[in-house]
């Protein structure tokens, strides 16, 4: 019964399997739109298949149960594959450095024996250079008359394979405490305010920070095409009443706080201040420049109607940026319209005595933080440079080990080849028959 | 003159180069072949001075950066990572054909390129999301293992076509093994680069938008060619599967490949559409 489920579990048809069937699955998920919200998948879909699909967790497939089952399923499998083969590779590794061992002769998967008919002068030093030309610099010990050569080269190449195949399961286990522990969201916050609420991507809830962030500016640089060049958000981390530390967020340069990460994602026009309005008397022919923030009224010259501004529209019907102009009388909205700029596409707004220009303005931005804490990133981190290492390990490196006994006598005698690689064996063995043909033993 | 002009004139070296090995190939004659190797690294040398030609331009426009950030410098680069494989896989398995194929697939995004018409082939300054040393080193190991992955497919094909092929025909085509051979070979130094090219991918995701898997239909296509890579390789390794079955996922690994380079931009959408 355990032999079963140990074998099931360390068998590679698994991992095949299980391969084929996470590549078949993904391609699902990314031919069905992920993570949109319910009325947007009834109307991509009829309701047959949106329950269909909502039943199986299609429209956030990445992060369902099963999905998840497949990659513990995955990591299972890796351990059950990787742990029972490390004695082994041990042994490869690190032992059987005999240099004098004659079972090797009779053992080995590469193995030769030549017979000598006669007494060969220079016999040991051809047998060393074979040795070099295929290994390395060969040893050598005598015992009983023999001769022994032993060279070895790349030793720790099969230690690579089972990092690579352990470095799955730091990955596989980063990630897995990231989604458990850790968050992703979003946080607005206008231009010279403040905020400590995350939006959370998940499952749409919010997160309150145990601090705030200040955003101070928000600022756009443009290239001379009008390309953005740069979106920075500077902002100042408010803990209490002390401000912890300010800085700036650009796109590819977040900000580290409190293990919490800190990106540059969007950005939109909150509103206008420093509003600068052309207002023209039609009967006086007196002009004047009105300088008000929105929702703030002023009154006009030589009249008890006050002005504000209720709006901005960044091009309202195509037509360039523009605010909702309001004319009030003792209290009472009279007018209500939008004013524009002075492009000449438009014409001047009236109301009452006065036409409006709108002149000058700024934007007030407000700027869309991605926040997010992963406490399993750094064990991901690790995994990643396991991966590769072990890649560099068993790719830069064979393990090879060969030895070579002269056992020579009056009549001649004989040479055992015996050797071990973890590369291409038919490679080496076709090596190896290219230098005896070339050296006199044969 | 332009380094856009210069590419052109390489898209025809190349393709002038595949026909010389295709002859040298049917006529069996080793001088057709030096002379297409020769032609081949001209074609190179020109390439390589076109992209740094074009590099050194964009900081005279001032907007300096490496030329990775577009289609038409992707499909350009995708060339030039194929011609450095080729150069370096050629040493062992030197043979005609692989080179009149090799040399094909570096003519065809060169051809697309620059005879298309759709591809903007303009210098454009960077936008901020793409100013990253992260997407550099992303970029050059992405394409060098589909560079990999090119020529393990060219020689797939090859396997079929040397087991279908008339008698008069097989004698001339190298054993099944060969192609066997490069197949496998190619396919596991493609699957260290992509590994390579999916960890600096997450590493840039994670510097732009402070994750750094976000199962976007690139990153998950990513994966999927890498899972059905990692499944030649085990079936190999571990399995003992050569040849046809072997030859087959080499060629569905492709399409993978080619899908994750261009079908996702073109047919889902996402976070990389900018290409
Ligand atoms: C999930 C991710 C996995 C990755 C990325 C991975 C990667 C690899 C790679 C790259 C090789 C080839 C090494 C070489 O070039 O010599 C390999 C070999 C191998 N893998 Fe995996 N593997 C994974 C999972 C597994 C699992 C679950 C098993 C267990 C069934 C397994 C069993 C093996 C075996 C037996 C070999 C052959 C080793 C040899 O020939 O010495 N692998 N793996």
């Amino acid at each position: 019964m355990f032999k079963k489920i140990y074998t099931f579990f360390a068998s590679l048809k698994l991992t095949i399997f299980l391969f084929l069937f996470l590549a078949a699955t993904s391609i699902l998920g990314t031919l069905i739109p992920q993570g949109l919200n319910p009325e947007q998948y009834q109307e991509l879909y009829n309701p047959r298949l949106f329950s269909i699909f909502d039943f199986f967790n299609a429209f956030d497939m990445y992060h369902s149960w099963w999905f998840t089952l497949l990659l513990v399923l995955l990591s299972v499998n890796v351990v059950f594959c990787t742990f029972p083969r490390i004695p082994r590779i041990w042994r490869l590794t690190f032992r059987g450095k005999k240099i004098i061992d004659d079972s090797i002769f009779a053992s080995s998967p590469i193995r030769k024996t030549i017979a000598l008919q006669k007494n060969t002068p220079g016999i040991e030093q051809q047998s060393a250079d074979i040795i070099k030309a295929l290994v390395a610099t060969p040893v050598k010990e005598e015992k009983d008359g023999r001769i022994y050569l032993f060279a070895e080269k790349g030793r720790y190449s099969r230690l690579g394979i089972i990092l690579v195949h352990l470095s799955i399961i730091f990955i596989l286990a980063g990630g897995l405490i990231g989604t458990i522990w850790g968050f992703n969201g979003q946080m607005l916050i206008v231009e010279g305010e403040q905020s400590d609420i995350v939006t959370l991507f998940s499952d749409a809830g919010t997160k309150k920070l145990d601090f705030s962030v200040r955003c101070s500016d928000f600022a756009i640089d443009f290239y001379e095409t009008g390309m953005p060049k740069e979106y920075r958000s500077d902002v100042t981390i408010i803990e209490g009443e002390k401000e912890r530390i300010s800085g700036s967020i650009r796109v590819n340069h977040p900000l580290k706080y409190g293990g919490m990460k800190f990106c540059q994602a969007t950005y939109g026009i909150a509103g206008v201040k420093n509003l600068q309005i052309f207002a023209k008397n039609t009967t006086t022919k007196d002009e004047i420049i009105l300088h008000l923030n929105m929702m703030k009224k002023v009154s006009l010259p030589e009249s008890d109607t006050f002005f504000a501004i209720a709006k901005f529209s960044p091009d309202y019907e195509g037509r360039g940026p523009a605010v909702l102009g309001v004319v009030i009388e003792s209290d009472r909205p009279h007018d209500i319209f939008w004013i524009f700029g002075d492009n000449g596409k438009t014409d001047n707004q009236k109301a009452g005595n006065f036409t409006f220009t709108l002149k000058d303005f700024e934007k007030i931005y407000y700027t869309g933080i991605q926040v997010s804490r992963d406490p399993g990133v750094l064990l991901v981190w690790f995994g990643f440079v396991t991966i590769l290492a072990g890649f560099i390990l068993s790719i830069f490196l064979t393990h090879r080990k060969m030895w070579i006994r002269i056992s020579e006598n009056q009549n001649g005698g004989e040479i055992k080849i015996a050797a071990t690689t973890s590369g291409d064996r038919k490679d080496f063995e076709k090596n190896l028959e290219r230098l005896l043909a070339a050296s006199v033993a044969e | 003159m332009n380094d856009t002009f210069i590419i052109s004139i390489v898209t025809f070296i190349y393709f002038f180069s595949a026909l010389t090995y295709l002859t040298s190939f049917i006529f069996g004659t080793k001088q057709l072949d030096r002379a297409a190797l020769v032609v081949t690294v001209v074609g190179g040398i020109i390439h390589t001075a076109a992209i740094i030609f074009r590099w050194i331009h964009s900081y005279r426009l001032g907007i300096g950066h490496a030329p990775l950030s577009n289609f038409y410098e992707s499909l350009v680069f995708f060339s030039w990572a194929i011609i450095i494989v080729y150069l370096i896989m050629r040493k062992r398995y030197s043979n005609s054909l692989i080179g009149a194929v090799g040399m094909f697939f570096a003519f065809l995004p060169l051809a697309y390129a620059s005879l298309s018409g759709k591809v903007i082939a303009d210098i454009q300054p960077l936008i901020p999301a793409l100013q990253s040393n992260w997407l550099i080193s992303h970029v050059i190991s992405s394409f060098l293992a589909y560079a990999c992955f090119a020529i393990s497919f060219g020689s797939s094909i090859l396997y079929f076509l040397k087991l279908k092929s008339r008698a008069t025909f097989q004698h001339i085509l190298p054993d099944l093994d060969f192609f066997d051979d490069i197949t496998y070979k190619m396919i596991s130094i493609g699957f260290v680069l992509l590994t390579l090219g999916i960890i600096t991918g997450a590493a840039w995701a994670d510097c732009a938008w402070g994750r750094y898997w976000g199962w976007d239909p690139k990153e998950t296509w990513s994966l999927i060619t890498w899972l059905i890579y990692g499944s030649f390789l085990h079936a190999r390794l571990a399995g003992g599967w050569r040849g046809v079955k072997m030859s087959v996922i080499s060629i569905i690994g492709f399409m993978a490949v080619i899908f994750t380079y261009l079908g996702v931009n073109y047919i889902l959408s996402g976070l990389h559409s900018y290409l």
